[in-house]
């Protein structure tokens, strides 16, 4: 045998030995999550159930904590060492879609025929706020939107009862907010019958988006990438809030924030639990009734509070068989969504959900399907963080006493700079 | 030679510590100013466009003015005041080292310790509106939720934090004077305010200017406070809303970390010319 032909046949060898090697490695998905205590476990034990099945895909799984989440994963893929499989919430999920770190869904990876068969199993719901340019780049692990609640306790205590007096409209509420509150000498209240979350900065996403798609409104045109504030309907929305403060002094962001005064039994009633808040005030021992969010009088939509989606999503950065692996995974993971209800109260609209003892056992869980039913994603924009700043800031402006009619006009303009700098700066970084 | 060497290696590991972790950050830094750099995507070159930027930007603009209103509340009342305690603290009577740890509490837990503690003190029906507000009737004041108190408040707690630490210091300042000058001055007829004038003050020259420096530095880098007091971080309406708690915001929730870049530069600069500043009087004086 000639040395030249001696020598490919080593080489080839070797080739085929390392190639060989290589194929043997298991692929590893690093995986992030946000902290959800009860949810820790439950992922622990998909995660061994689905290493078990699948001996050459390792999950490295990482739980942060909620404050630091987006932070940590922002920093992580600057350093390149981010995430293969992550979760975050449908509010922030632009601003990696824009950065093009989003993969579209692999459909084939996840063992579904087409994009129909993974909405077949969400019984078509949820996937609004991850569509971008008519595709998918994520799979729901919860779905979530808020109501209201009331103490039974109280609404007894002032002669009322929450089933028939929860009134129906956002006119209607400061007469029963009134006569649930209690108040000092000084009309300070000293316990509320009713207030907004303040301290929730999202909230005040949620909670005028909400009010303006009742009014047949929005706080920004998500198609258009404008600003919708400086509207009647935005006015009338930051007026309920100076007249909620101002002249009612029926709450504020002075005081304790409402879950947490709702939990101590010293609030009437509030809108912002989800169908997860119903462990919590059972554990606090109050009785409860879970009430739909008031409309506009003249409002033209029924919508309850705006929803919101935590989606599983894949680094479009990560090699492409990490990258399948990690939507292997996803689908493993998101297939145990009647566990991760049962165990940590996370809602997907899917049968293994809706059929199970635990969420037959819920009675708030039925209420809240039929509220998303009729409720919609709040508008998606790539500079969130600065735009939701905005908009406190003139929440604060106005609950401190400025016109509305001198505050909306500034906010909606200082709304619309953000978005054409953000989405300009979009355009030049992005390669 | 050879001992030349020696110590070089020793100082080595030092001095690539602070290369790494000090020297390196800062350059890198300044060479983000410069950018356009959203942390997903790589820098781009933009010049000086950032700090052009900035004297358009309402935001910065509102986080330098509330600097400047915390630099100047959080220097001046603090230097008097510290003084004052000190000069108190230094004469001989019953229960002064009690006392003197007592005042010195506040300087031992962190200011994010504080800034909840006076959270809690601080709520609108709390214990302060109670001290404060009863004597007129008042059961309500918004300490942290108006606009034109917080900023205040935030003054009120830095300064109750950091007066007993600045007044250990003047306690050196004083405690190295030789008494033979008071004595000189209190045979000359001089009383107590007279020999503060003339004799103290001079001597304390030093001392004046550390603490001008210390506490201006300090104060143009206030963070934790306006970041933990209010109801939410720089609020409300941006009322307490500090250039270092704007670095944080731009940079890592609105992913402009070109633009937090050129701000923490534009405050090295300040606190730069403060500090010399203060030199030099020091020198001229």
């Amino acid at each position: 045998m000639p040395i030249a032909k001696l020598a490919r046949l080593v080489a080839a060898t070797g080739v085929a030995l390392w190639a060989g090697l290589a194929s043997a490695q298991p692929v590893t998905v690093k995986m992030w999550m946000h902290e959800h205590p009860p949810r820790i476990a439950i992922d622990k034990a998909i995660i061994a159930e689905f290493e078990k099945a699948n001996p050459d895909i390792k999950i490295q799984y990482d739980v942060i904590s909620v404050a630091d989440y987006s932070t940590k994963l922002i920093t992580a893929f600057a350093a390149g060492s981010g995430p293969d499989l992550f979760n975050n919430t449908s509010t922030l999920v632009t601003q990696y879609f824009n950065a093009r770190i989003l993969a579209p869904v692999d459909y084939a990876a996840m063992g579904l025929v087409d994009e129909g068969a993974l909405l077949a199993k969400y019984q078509g719901s949820g996937f609004d706020g991850i569509r971008f340019q008519g595709k998918l780049y994520g799979v729901p692990s919860e779905l979530s939107n808020w109501a209201c609640f009331a103490n039974n306790a109280l609404w007894q205590e002032a002669g009322l009862d929450p089933k028939k007096d929860w009134p129906k409209t956002w006119e209607a509420l400061p007469g029963i907010a009134e006569k649930l509150t209690r108040r000092d000498a000084n009309g300070v209240p000293v316990r509320r019958g009713f207030d907004f979350n303040w301290a929730i900065p999202g909230a005040f996403w949620y909670v005028p988006n909400t009010m303006l798609h009742q009014l047949g409104a929005n706080m920004i045109d998500e198609a258009a990438y404008k600003a919708t504030l400086d509207t009647p309907a935005g006015r009338q929305v930051f007026q309920y809030f100076q007249d909620w403060t101002g002249k009612l002094r029926l709450g504020g962001p002075q005081y304790t924030d409402s879950r947490t005064d709702f939990l101590a039994g010293k609030l009437a009633a509030e809108c912002s639990f989800g169908v997860w808040g119903v462990p919590q005030m059972e554990a606090a021992k109050i009785s409860w009734s879970v009430l739909p969010v008031p409309k506009f009088a003249g409002g033209v939509s029924d919508n309850g509070m705006d929803e919101y989606a935590f989606y599983m999503m894949v680094n479009a950065r990560s090699p492409s068989p990490v990258q399948k692996a990690a939507w292997k995974f996803a689908r493993f993971y998101t297939d145990h969504a009647g566990e991760l209800f049962a165990g940590a109260g996370l809602f997907v609209p899917r049968a293994e959900v809706t059929d199970s003892a635990a969420f037959k056992a819920n009675p708030a869980a039925p209420f809240f399907v039929a509220e998303l039913k009729r409720a919609k994603f709040s508008p998606r924009v790539v500079g969130y963080a600065q735009v939701l700043d905005a908009i406190l800031r003139g929440r604060d402006k106005v609950v401190q006493g400025e016109k509305v009619d001198a505050v909306v006009p500034v906010m909606n303009e200082e709304v619309n700079t953000i978005m054409n700098r953000e989405r300009a700066r979009a355009a030049t970084l992005v390669k | 030679m050879r001992y030349k060497w020696w110590g070089l290696a020793f100082v080595l590991p030092a001095v690539g510590f602070f290369a790494a972790f000090n020297l390196f950050p800062m350059l890198f830094g300044l060479y983000l100013s410069f950018t356009d750099y959203d942390l997903l995507n790589p820098p781009i070159w933009v010049g000086l466009d950032n700090f052009f930027n900035l004297w358009d930007d309402r935001l910065f603009r509102q986080a330098l003015g509330n600097t400047l209103v915390f630099v100047a509340g959080a220097t001046l009342p603090v230097w008097v005041l510290s003084l004052l305690a000190a000069l108190v603290f230094d004469q001989a009577f019953r229960a002064r080292d009690w006392l003197k740890a007592a005042f010195f509490l506040p300087v031992l837990p962190p200011i994010a310790v504080i800034a909840v503690l006076w959270r809690v003190l601080l709520h609108p029906n709390g214990v302060i509106t109670s001290l404060t507000g009863g004597w007129w009737g008042i059961t309500e004041i918004r300490w942290l939720a108006d606009t034109a108190l917080a900023p205040f408040s935030m003054i009120a707690v830095h300064d109750w934090a950091m007066i007993p630490f600045f007044m250990m210091i003047w306690l050196a300042g004083l405690a190295a004077i030789p008494p033979e000058f008071r004595e000189a001055a209190a045979i000359d007829g001089a009383g107590p305010v007279r020999s503060f004038w003339h004799v103290d003050l001079p001597q304390l020259r030093s001392t004046a200017v550390l603490v001008a420096a210390l506490s201006s530095i300090g104060a143009f880098q206030t963070f934790a406070l306006q970041y933990v007091l209010p109801n939410d971080a720089g609020g409300p309406a941006n009322s307490t809303m500090v250039l270092a708690l704007l670095v944080l915001k731009y940079g890592f929730q609105y992913f402009r970390m070109g633009d937090a870049a050129a701000i923490s530069v534009v405050m090295f600069g300040m606190i730069l010319c403060v500090t010399l500043g203060q030199l030099w009087f020091n020198r001229r004086a």
